[in-house]
């Protein structure tokens, strides 16, 4: 049906004033964070620098165990996102391709743990990490996330797309359920696992709720706690810093979603919420 | 010994039966289809023996030995879906083969099965497409070939044809066959179409609301149908099913009447029936313009040209019948005059619906000769 | 025994086996701390003796006898109310905009707006206190051109809300966008169609036909907003403002983990987080009775 121009163009502008309110904050960091401090106070409105200089990301270098960090956040993010993905996988294949009793309840008090606030976890999760010797450490970080209600969700959706004839048929073959999920279901799921996996790396990567209540010492410090350091609600003299230290823990999420965004919002789009 | 044997089966869900109190035999080397209308439990029955549906009650026979608890991959069955079930990022080869190298069969051995499926099948040269570039016809082959190359001893169909459409459905129904011929495994075929059925079965298996209704040659089907449902269901235009009365050797329809050949009067006598059921097929029903002797009177409703011949809707009594002409001049409104062949006529006990069987005469004499007899004969009391 | 029961059997086992990572998982640092949190309540503990003292429902009754507590509660209705109308009816209406009226540009669109979700809240709180720094950030110079002089946001009670309100949309906005539109998208055209060859003004269009056949995906929206989107301001309240001026912009998720982790009184932080657990699983059956009452359901 035809829209008349004269309601689509305002629209149009309306949007286009909306994306400006929403990425100017990155476009803002990305500009101060090459600025020297006096050049980001003097021109708040200029996003290019006058003089370009990459002080800031050296005095981070310098200041911090930054490449620690950096590699504390990737290896979180890595290994929580494989464990989270074989661990969904598994549950996804057996919700959908196998009977077993009591398989709806089961199903629904995992999902429905996506409503658990997690103040109301947080305290017991942390005496158990405290109790083990891991407050501190990579591995009391991932330990509570090596499972994800959405991930189930999310793979079981797509996993329900596959018709059971096929499985019919691998059974009638006498081919057992560790070949079928190899040989049948995963590559029919690749997209979903793909984007699901970014998704779950993003996430991690960006988590400060969990890290801040285990990390302790800087060196074990993820970059969004890293970050906090610079922060103070009246504006500390560390400004421009901070702006680097966000350009840092910004790009890796951003060029993975830049690069597989058409899958991961396929897979939001296809899950069919209900 | 490729025998399959159900012993008093049943299949439910809960409260509702699928399948109810089925004993059937199918013998080594046979294809019988299994037949039915839209939930009949025909589907149910094949995934049964395939092991893709559980038992609920009693049980079933593979080669002789109980199968109820043997996982689907050890029953030495073949499958073919309806939707094919093809692996959708496996090529044509790669699907074929994919059950026979996860059993580690010999390589040489593999091959050999594949080149023989793709040659019956003219698959040749398809062997590096895809699923998705493939037609409805070619996919359906290669579902074929893939249960072909697992040589076993039993072959399961599941209305492999009604994805395609009419003139593929002539041409894959001879390949069928021509597998038959070749592998002899006993077929077991399921399909709601009666012709389809007719054409492939070496015996049918009739069933309606989970109930086998009959098993036979299609002969027998056609000609002697073991119930109502079964003269109704096989057959288009269907078996025409009127009640009728029986007083003194004479069918009672309303205030008309017509009598019976001694043949069938002593096969009333001899059975326990009380009450009755007519039936005719519209081909065995004659139809004339002028009264004849022994006939009924009805009234034209409408006539339907069917291509090679025509169906003219009659009143009969208030009852609607249906007699087939190859002449066209027939008037609605007109009065018409129906003798039924005395030799293709059907009674059925109205109580229990079965047949109350057929005269002995009938079995002796296929031919003509004495058929011609019995309806020219004029019996006038 | 039922024929055929043993292959049920045998499948069952495998599937378990299948679930026992997630399952062990789950139990361990979901079901136990979920059991263990309401456990916690009825002590007195600060997390360091190796006593804890049990003190019946007492903690409930501070908590729910606290002035502050109610304060905080309001908060947490005002963050909501914020949260639904910035993340629930504006991406709707967006949604259906960009479905009916936008023709163009729409991937473009989506994948803009969706961006800010990849990035983390810190990141976020750092740029918007900067950039909505009401003395010398970007926004206030701006207003300043009008004569218009920014509040103090991060002192002031109502304002604060509000900011950390908007910051936390900016990440969710997308995410509820994106799903918004696809269950509009996945209306069929036909539908619509009709609609507009019977002249039906678009408004009408929305209200009478988008939103019941979406509702599955918007109560869906609905819920996951208070839910998510309350735990999300955590961040930006623990980076910022610390639940401050005084708790003005504190609300029962960030108290009670400042009950936990700041002032070590885990029996009250506990009674809070269960309190706050059964407003949820309110919330929760009324969806579910919501959806169970035939609100359309989109196929």
């Amino acid at each position: 049906m035809k829209i008349k121009r004269s309601v689509a163009i305002p629209w149009h502008m309306i949007f286009v004033i909306t994306i400006i309110i929403l990425l100017y904050p990155i476009v803002f960091a990305l500009g101060s964070s090459f600025k020297t401090l006096e050049d980001a106070y003097n021109n708040v409105l200029n996003i290019i620098p006058l003089n370009p200089t990459f002080e800031n990301y050296i005095t981070f270098f310098n200041s911090l165990p930054a490449f620690k960090i950096m590699m504390n956040t990737f290896i979180i993010a890595s290994v929580a996102t494989i464990f989270k993905l074989i661990t969904s996988f598994l549950a996804a294949y057996a919700f959908v391709f196998l009977q077993f009793k009591g398989k709806n309840i089961l199903y629904f008090m995992l999902i429905s743990t996506i409503f658990i606030p997690f103040t109301v976890t947080m305290i017991p999760n942390y005496l158990i990490i405290s109790d083990i010797g891991l407050v501190n450490s990579v591995w009391g970080v991932i330990l509570p996330q090596l499972a994800n209600a959405l991930g189930i969700f999310l793979m079981r959706q797509s996993m329900k797309t596959i018709p059971i004839s096929l499985i019919e048929a691998a059974k009638l073959d006498h081919i057992g359920h560790a070949r079928i999920m190899k040989d049948i279901v995963l590559p029919l799921v690749r997209p979903a696992v793909t984007s699901t996996g970014i998704w779950f790396f993003i996430t991690t990567w960006n988590e400060y709720v969990w890290p801040v209540l285990i990390l302790k010492s800087k060196e074990n410090y993820t970059l969004p706690l890293a970050l906090q350091m610079y922060i103070s609600s009246e504006g500390g003299t560390n400004f421009t810093v901070a702006m680097a230290v966000s350009v840092i823990t910004m790009i890796i999420p951003l060029t993975l979603y830049l690069i597989f965004q058409k899958y991961i919002i396929g897979t939001f789009t296809s899950s069919g919420i209900k | 010994m490729k025998e399959i044997r159900f012993e008093n089966v049943w299949k439910s869900y809960g409260k509702t039966h699928v399948v109810k109190g089925l004993n059937l035999t199918i013998h080594p080397g046979e294809r019988l289809v299994l037949l039915g209308p839209s939930g009949c439990g025909k589907s149910t029955t094949l995934r049964m023996i395939a092991g893709l549906e559980e038992i609920t009650s009693g049980d079933l026979y593979l080669n002789g030995v109980k199968a109820n608890d043997i996982p689907s991959g050890k029953r030495n069955v073949a499958m073919v879906f309806q939707n094919y079930a093809l692996y959708p990022h496996m090529n044509v080869v790669e699907n074929i083969i994919y059950g026979l190298k996860v059993q580690k069969v010999q390589k040489d051995e593999i091959q050999k099965r594949l080149d023989a499926a793709l040659e019956m099948l003219q698959l040749k040269g398809y062997e590096n497409r895809l699923p998705k570039d493939l037609s409805g016809g070619q996919r359906q082959r290669v579902a074929l070939a893939r249960a072909i190359v697992k040589k076993s001893d039993f072959f399961l169909l599941d209305e492999p044809l009604s994805n395609l459409d009419a003139q593929l459905r002539v041409s894959a129904r001879k390949e069928l066959v021509k597998i038959h011929e070749m592998y002899k495994q006993t077929i077991v075929y399921v399909t709601h179409d009666q012709i389809e059925a007719m054409t492939i079965g070496d015996r049918i298996a009739l069933m309606n609301h989970g109930q086998l209704q009959m098993v036979d040659t299609p002969e027998n089907v056609y000609n002697r149908p073991a119930n109502i449902f079964t003269a109704k269901f096989i057959g288009s235009p269907p078996t025409n099913i009127v009640d009728m009365d029986y007083q003194d050797g004479k069918v009672v329809i309303g205030k008309q009447s017509f009598l019976l050949h001694p043949m069938w009067i002593r096969q009333i006598n001899e059975c326990n029936a009380k009450t009755f059921v007519f039936g005719i097929r519209p081909e065995h029903l004659e139809i004339y313009k002028t009264p004849q002797e022994n006939t009924l009177t009805g009234t034209v409703k409408y006539v339907e040209n069917q291509g090679s011949s025509y169906s003219i809707y009659i009143n009969l009594e208030g009852h609607e019948v249906i007699a087939l002409s190859e002449q066209k001049n027939w008037h609605p409104g007109e009065m018409v005059y129906l003798k039924p062949k005395m030799d293709r006529i059907h009674i059925f006990d109205q109580e229990s619906t079965q047949s109350i069987g057929y005269p002995q005469e009938l079995d002796l004499n296929e031919s003509s000769t004495l058929n011609s007899k019995i309806n020219t004969v004029t019996y006038l009391s | 025994m039922g024929a055929g029961t043993a292959l049920k059997n045998k499948e069952s086992w495998k599937a378990y086996c299948l679930l026992i990572p997630t399952l062990i998982i789950f139990a361990i640092f979901m079901f136990w701390p979920f059991l263990y949190t309401i456990y916690l309540s009825f002590f007195d503990w600060n997390m360091i003796t190796p006593t804890k003292e049990f003190v019946g429902l007492k903690n409930y009754i501070d908590v729910l006898s606290d002035r502050n507590t109610y304060k905080i509660l309001g908060n947490t209705f005002i963050y909501i109310a914020f949260l639904l109308v910035i993340n629930c009816i504006i991406p709707y209406l967006f949604a259906f905009v960009l479905d009916s009226i936008l023709k163009r540009f729409n991937g473009f669109y989506k994948s803009a707006i969706f961006l800010p979700a990849f990035i983390s809240l810190v990141v976020g709180s750092i740029l918007f206190t900067w950039i909505l720094n009401p003395v010398s950030g970007p926004v206030a110079i701006i207003l300043g051109w009008f004569g218009i002089e920014m509040p103090i946001w991060s002192k002031l009670d109502g304002w604060v809300i509000l900011v950390l309100s908007l910051i936390t949309s900016w990440k969710v906005f997308g995410y509820n966008f994106i799903v918004l539109y696809a269950s509009i998208n996945g209306i069929s055209r036909e539908i619509i169609e009709a609609a507009r060859l019977d002249n039906v003004p678009l408004w009408k269009i929305f209200f009478h036909i988008v939103l019941p056949m979406s509702s599955a995906t918007g109560i869906y929206v609905f819920i996951i907003t208070i839910v998510q989107g309350l735990q999300y301001v955590f961040t930006p309240i623990k980076v910022i403002t610390q639940g401050g001026p005084n708790y003005a912009s504190s609300n029962a998720i960030y108290h009670a983990y400042h009950e936990a982790f700041v002032l070590y009184r885990t029996g009250h932080s506990a009674a809070l987080s269960i309190i706050t657990m059964l407003i949820f699983l309110i919330l929760l059956i009324l969806e579910f009775k919501f959806v169970e009452r035939g609100i359309y359901y989109e196929n």
